[in-house]
């Protein structure tokens, strides 16, 4: 207890912002300086004296670093706070102090050691980069006319073209801070060449160095653009990453140069980042000037360039030059001059703008959501109809209204289709019964769909009265597809959502489906085929709705069998989402809960209508492949009849012409309906740097993109190939990406000890493809129901990055040992702290711990079978880990003294659900499980498939898949 | 003798241009929609109306070569008769507006094929015609 333990893996330091450094080190002056300020993270949790020099290679010939490494030493008082947590281990093992203890405690040392040493020494790297130029790229000779011009900084001075902008004093010394270059505005001129610097490429050894799973929340290698490429000097002027992302920031600008470094060339999209407008708001343009290029029809934004003092701008897409509109400097309401460099489109790189006339076909619709309740035998006995009507009634208020023009209707669907008429003038609905599914017809002309304002008693009354009208059914079959049908009849006109929640295989009328799954052929070839659409009703139904600007919801309950892979179709093409609940039964309160909460803020979601989205290049970019929820309305145009807030899109970039400047820009735009009767323009900017070496293009590809390309890719690719096939394909081209990067970029190496290398910032693609390869989505399995795999595919093709990152690569984190001040919030942010995540790998879990494992879909609460008694005491209330009960629970509140542990349990289970730092909206609230190590093993089983690094009976551990990855290197 | 009847001969060569037209107009529809002239809904709406038609004369074509036993000409239809024959059987045959554009490059790639198949057939059929012809004169 009072020697500090060795360094355990996973902790505290190796979140530490120096870690950063090979990314952000050279913007700042002096990287090492930083040291002093990080606050000793664990309070005396495993920081030995010699860690900070072992973590950094060498002294750093800085004197601020030469002194004695603050952060090494134990927090002074840490010992005497809360040392619980040290106490469960220690009541079962005498060594060591509790973190981790599990591991021999003689590896540690040398792991942190190794996987330390891994960053190169950023001096070093700094130092060469002052001297040659990294990217070899062309200078420039301000030529370009607005590069010089410092106009940001001085208001509106557009037209003071200092062709040569050239401030001696600036030069000197400037070196690679090419943050500076843009603030100051200097143009480089004259002989000076300039120094286009872009990330710096750092190798590492995949073998010899373990992932660092901290690596994997890291931002995206920096956008290093050229010195004054924006108009202003917002910090905004670039797209941040969480709208939109690109899997190389730095870009080839030959084919064939892309096509030799092998990685792929695809945007990252998501032009939402929460459910409602209010969390995330975004620079409104609210005056209806939208400037535009005649030619290519790029919005105005921060990288065009102002001529002819100011009247003309230069397109930075296609460079052809537009004239400014009159209106474009003049406020229309206070009829006074307008500053230009106050408008948003030119600082902020995310803005939206109202849309004029011209760009509607028809005036903005109301939101209309039909439900389609599913009132068969089991979706009654499960309690899916009264949970639904509950839910429903009491999210009327959250379902958006501003405009009280939101509709609403409702079918009850078994064997034949009930419509609900409210009239307007009485509170008692009246229910019309259609039973012929062939041709479907509305029985009454009004009244089916209903304002929400004006009929909202009648919509009450319903809602409380259908689960008695139905309570006694005992027809067991749904003829959804006929409702559907009926549906989109009943809203074709205006167009709008369909909600479909159904228990039931649509056995009867239009697209009606046989249950096909057969036990035997999963874990075969022929597998696939029952991950595809059993029925072409699916394909050109959805079409049809995508034409008339229906989108449809599934929320699916069945118990058994219900074909996802055909269901899933419609949200798939019509910018819709597939919601499975397997084995779902309202009796469980977790069920419930967790389906009320999901369905309710999914009403409450500020969903955008008759959307269509479209990406702008440079020219010698062109959009090539879409991948998302979406129907291709044409080569380059996705039309979404519902924009849904909580999923993201992927856009393979593909380029046809050397690209001749120093950057490129590309722009989605995303022309909608706001759910109050807006129509608007939600436009992104992403400029990126081009590069004629491999090595840059390496230095700056962004790993958690990158997997999430492939992840599109491997669903798409199983669908039209097979399992098997995508699994291959995965493999294949993470072989290829190493063997590229040992032929192309690292000196030979003779003899047996050849490193397996790899760009530093590439380092987790290895554990993310083998996470991807073992996904439940992927996963080579004779034990894995379509259904759920149908479920996963789906939301591997439509979760935003960061969720399906951890989708992929579930956190890990240890509760028992957790530091002090984790699951309580920061002082500083309010946050609560989550404790450092750790390797997905089996040998963390030690016998007596508690941990928590988080894939955004389910939380597993995993205690092992020695916990001491006071640890269940302290997390479940219990008096012995026999107690616990294994399975779906939420938490107990513990109440009274010595409930601190279980509060700050609770806090970090909470927070790891949270999606709003994640900066993702999203509706999913994941189960909580509680696993024994002892406990069922079925739970225990899928517990650990999320623990990827592990072998299994079908699938390599990290280690064997660096193996054989290896060894195809090397005979390459 | 049957085979070298011209009639019969001028029916055939007739027939093989009715299915190089059709391949010409898929090839131009796909352009179409690469520029996008047409939308994907349309395209695939109009060209599905012709690939069973397409696909069941040039099996009649064939058939014809059976029975009048012309065994070379036989010879080189069975394929495209076999593989059109799979793609209807596992239902592959029409054109999915959802997958269009992922699929495109195959498809033209595969029109592009049958349309040279149908040319090179068209000279053969000519050929053979213009042989019969003159040995009708002789007779």
């Amino acid at each position: 207890m009072a020697s500090p333990p060795p360094p355990p893996p996973g902790t505290a330091p190796y979140g530490d912002p120096n870690q950063y450094a090979y990314q952000q080190g050279y913007a700042q002056p002096d990287p090492y300086g930083q040291q002093q300020q990080v606050p000793p993270a664990a309070g005396g949790y495993g920081q030995a004296p010699p860690y900070g020099q072992q973590a950094y290679g060498q002294p750093a010939p800085t004197p601020q670093a030469s002194g004695p490494p603050l952060a090494a030493g134990p927090a002074p008082g840490a010992h005497g706070g809360r040392g619980k947590r040290r106490g469960y281990a220690e009541e079962q093992y005498e060594f060591g102090a509790g973190a981790n203890a599990g591991l021999t405690p003689a590896q540690n040392p040398a792991y942190a050691s190794q996987s330390m040493g891994g960053y190169p020494n950023p001096q070093e790297q700094q130092q060469s980069q002052f001297v040659s130029p990294m990217g070899g790229t062309p200078p420039v000779m301000g030529t370009q006319g607005g590069y010089g011009v410092p106009q940001g900084m001085s208001g509106a001075g557009a037209g003071n073209i200092a062709a040569g902008g050239y401030e001696p004093a600036g030069a000197p010394g400037m070196g690679g801070v090419t943050q500076s270059f843009g603030q100051m505005g200097l143009t480089p001129a004259g002989g000076i060449q300039k120094v286009q610097s872009l990330n710096p490429l750092f190798t590492t050894d995949l073998m010899q160095q373990p992932l660092n799973v901290a690596e994997l929340e890291f931002p995206p290698p920096e956008i290093l653009l050229p010195p004054n490429a924006s108009l202003t000097p917002s910090p905004n002027s670039n797209c941040p990453p969480q709208y939109m992302r690109s899997t190389i920031n730095a870009v080839p600008t030959t084919h064939s140069l892309l096509k030799k470094s092998k990685l792929p060339f695809a945007l990252i999209i998501q032009p939402y980042t929460s459910l409602h407008d209010a969390e995330d708001p975004v620079p409104l343009v609210s005056d209806t000037v939208i400037s535009r290029c005649r030619r290519c029809r790029s919005y105005i934004n921060p990288y065009v360039t102002f001529l002819d003092h100011g009247h003309r701008w230069r397109c930075n897409m296609c460079n052809l030059t537009n004239d400014v509109p009159q209106a474009f400097d003049w406020d229309q309401a206070a009829q006074k001059n307008l500053d230009r460099w106050q408008r948003p489109e030119l600082n902020s790189s995310v803005v939206e703008f109202i849309a004029p006339q011209e760009y509607m076909v028809r005036p903005p619709q109301p939101l209309v959501y039909l439900f389609l309740l599913d009132v068969s035998y089991s979706a009654v006995q499960c309690g899916l109809l009264a949970t639904a009507a509950r839910t429903i009634l009491e999210s009327l208020d959250r379902i958006p209204n501003a405009d009280k023009r939101t509709r609403l209707g409702f079918i009850c669907v078994d064997s034949s289709l009930h419509y609900f008429a409210i009239p307007r003038d009485s509170s008692e609905p009246s229910m019309l019964v259609v039973s012929d599914l062939d041709e479907p017809f509305l029985p009454i002309p009004g009244d089916l769909l209903v304002p929400l304002a004006e009929c909202r008693e009648g919509i009450e009354n319903l809602l409380g009265k259908l689960q008695d009208m139905f309570q006694n059914s005992q027809n067991g079959s749904s003829c959804m597809g006929s409702a559907l049908q009926a549906g989109h009849k009943l809203i074709s006109a205006i167009g709008g959502k369909i909600i479909v929640l159904t228990a039931t295989l649509p056995c009867l009328g239009a697209g009606k489906l046989d249950n096909r799954e057969d036990k035997k052929l999963l874990g075969t070839s022929k597998e696939s085929a029952l991950l595809q659409t059993a029925n072409s009703f699916y394909k050109s139904f959805a079409v049809e709705c995508s034409k008339n600007q229906v989108s449809v919801d599934m929320f699916l309950f069945s118990n058994s069998y219900q074909d996802v892979a055909s269901l899933s179709n419609l949200p798939r093409y019509t910018g819709g989402q597939t919601y499975f609940y397997p084995g779902w039964n309202a009796t469980r309160s977790e069920d419930a809960i967790k389906f009320a909460r999901e369905f309710s803020d999914h009403l409450s979601a500020e969903i955008a209508l008759e959307a269509v989205m479209r990406v702008r290049a440079t020219t010698g970019l062109r959009m090539q492949t879409f991948y998302g929820n979406f129907f291709n309305r044409s080569s380059d145009l996705c039309a979404f009849p519902a924009f849904p807030r909580d999923q993201g899109y992927v856009v393979e970039v593909a380029i046809d012409e050397a690209l001749g400047k120093q950057f490129v820009c590309m722009q989605t735009a995303v022309l909608h309906t706001t759910c109050n009767g807006e129509r608007r323009i939600r436009v992104m900017t992403l400029a990126l740097p081009t590069t004629q070496n491999l090595s840059d293009v390496y230095a700056s590809a962004d790993q958690v993109a990158i997997t999430t390309f492939f992840s599109h890719k491997a669903v798409e690719k199983t669908l039209s190939s097979g399992l098997e096939q995508a699994r291959e394909a995965l493999q294949a081209k993470l072989t290829e990406l190493l063997i590229t990067f040992k032929k192309e970029l690292t000196a030979s190496h003779v003899g047996a000890a050849t490193p397996l290398s790899f760009a530093a910032n590439l380092r987790g693609l290895v554990v993310l493809f083998l996470g991807l390869m073992k996904h439940v989505g992927l996963r080579k399995s004779a034990q894995i129901p379509t259904d759920l795999r149908s479920a996963a595919l789906c939301l591997l093709s439509t979760l935003p990055a960061p969720m399906l990152i951890q989708y992929i690569h579930p956190k890990f984190y240890s509760l028992h040992d957790m530091p002090d001040s984790c699951g309580l919030p920061d002082p500083t942010t309010g946050e609560i702290i989550l404790p450092p995540a750790m390797n997905l790998s089996s040998e963390r879990l030690a016998p007596f711990g508690c941990y928590l494992i988080d894939d955004t879909q389910v939380q597993f609460l995993w205690i092992g079978p020695q916990a001491v008694p006071q640890l269940v005491q302290d997390v479940f209330g219990l008096p012995g880990v026999e107690h616990v009960k294994v399975g779906k629970t939420t938490l107990p509140h513990l109440e009274g003294p010595g409930s601190e542990f279980n509060e700050r349990v609770r806090a970090v289970v909470e927070k790891s659900r949270d999606h709003k730092s994640k900066k993702v909206g999203s509706i999913t609230v994941p189960h909580l499980y509680v696993v024994r190590g002892d406990g069922e093993p079925s739970l225990r089983l899928w517990a650990q498939t999320m623990l990827i690094e592990d072998r299994t009976d079908q699938g390599v551990s990290l280690g064997q898949f660096l193996a054989q990855l290896k060894e195809k290197v090397n005979n390459s | 003798m049957l085979s070298y009847c011209p009639s019969l001969q001028l029916m055939r060569l007739l027939l093989s241009v009715c299915c190089s037209e059709v391949d010409v107009l898929v090839r131009f529809r796909y352009s179409d929609l690469e520029c996008d002239y047409i939308n994907p809904i349309d395209l695939c709406n109009r060209l599905n109306t012709y690939i069973v038609p397409e696909a069941a004369v040039h099996a009649f074509l064939t058939a014809l070569f059976l029975i009048n036993g012309y065994w070379l000409a036989l010879l080189l239809n069975l394929p495209l008769v076999v593989f059109n024959v799979k793609k209807i059987l596992d239902n592959a045959h029409l054109l999915d507006a959802t997958e269009i554009f992922r699929t495109l490059n195959k498809h033209k790639k595969e029109s592009f094929i049958k349309l040279g198949f149908h040319l090179v057939m068209f000279f053969f059929y000519l050929y053979s015609m213009i042989v019969a012809l003159i040995r009708d004169e002789t007779n």
